[in-house]
């Protein structure tokens, strides 16, 4: 639960630092935004790991297919990434490159969803009569 | 992994502000831009650090 305040005091500092220094050095404004970005994203990916044992148990005992969650945890990978380039693009004020890397992240992740939607579509077939 | 390296980043950035203004002053306009420069190389080390943990924190985590 700590979490929470520990979220919200990083995120708050660094937005204060950057008013600071953004009259004095501009450029290091984006910088401390990126760095209290990584620092958020730090602490949040081993609380996301819990998350992934619970999933994984239940995947095991529904007895779908293991490659499936496997595929699943990474397109949630990919998502978290992207998500995290987008935002930094669109603080460094060229929201166009943001645009392009969130369209190859969809990209990416349709590719990677393939073999989901087949896999439901045999699955749906087997039930049909 | 914490407040601190904000304060630190907060930090090097004034001081460079600094250093660079009074270098300014005294005339040596070129070390004001070397020392501005250094400033911002030790900045983005200590961001690719940061980076490279993370990155490597999403690897083992998202089984990449």
């Amino acid at each position: 639960m700590d979490l929470v305040y520990k979220i919200v005091a990083v995120a708050l500092v660094g937005c204060i630092a950057t008013i600071i220094v953004k009259p004095v050095r501009s450029d290091y404004a984006v910088l401390i935004a990126l760095a209290s970005g990584v620092i958020i994203l730090a602490m949040l990916v081993n609380y996301l790991s819990s998350v992934f044992d619970a999933l994984k148990l239940i995947i095991n005992t529904t007895g779908i297919s293991g490659n499936l969650y496997s595929l699943l945890i990474k397109i949630v990978g990919i998502g978290y990434l992207i998500e995290f380039t987008a935002g930094i693009c669109a603080d460094t004020g060229n929201s166009s490159l943001g645009d392009k890397v969130l369209l190859g992240g969809k990209i990416i992740i349709l590719v990677m969803a393939m073999p989901i939607v087949t896999s439901i579509l045999q699955i749906i077939m087997e039930l049909l009569p | 992994m914490g407040v601190d390296i904000i304060f630190k980043i907060a930090a090097i950035g004034i001081l460079t502000a600094i250093v660079g203004q009074i270098l300014k002053q005294t005339g040596k306009d070129e070390i004001a831009t070397l020392s501005t420069l250094a400033g911002l190389i030790i900045v983005l080390l200590m961001i690719l650090g940061m980076i490279g943990d993370l990155f490597t924190a999403i690897k083992t985590l998202f089984s990449f």
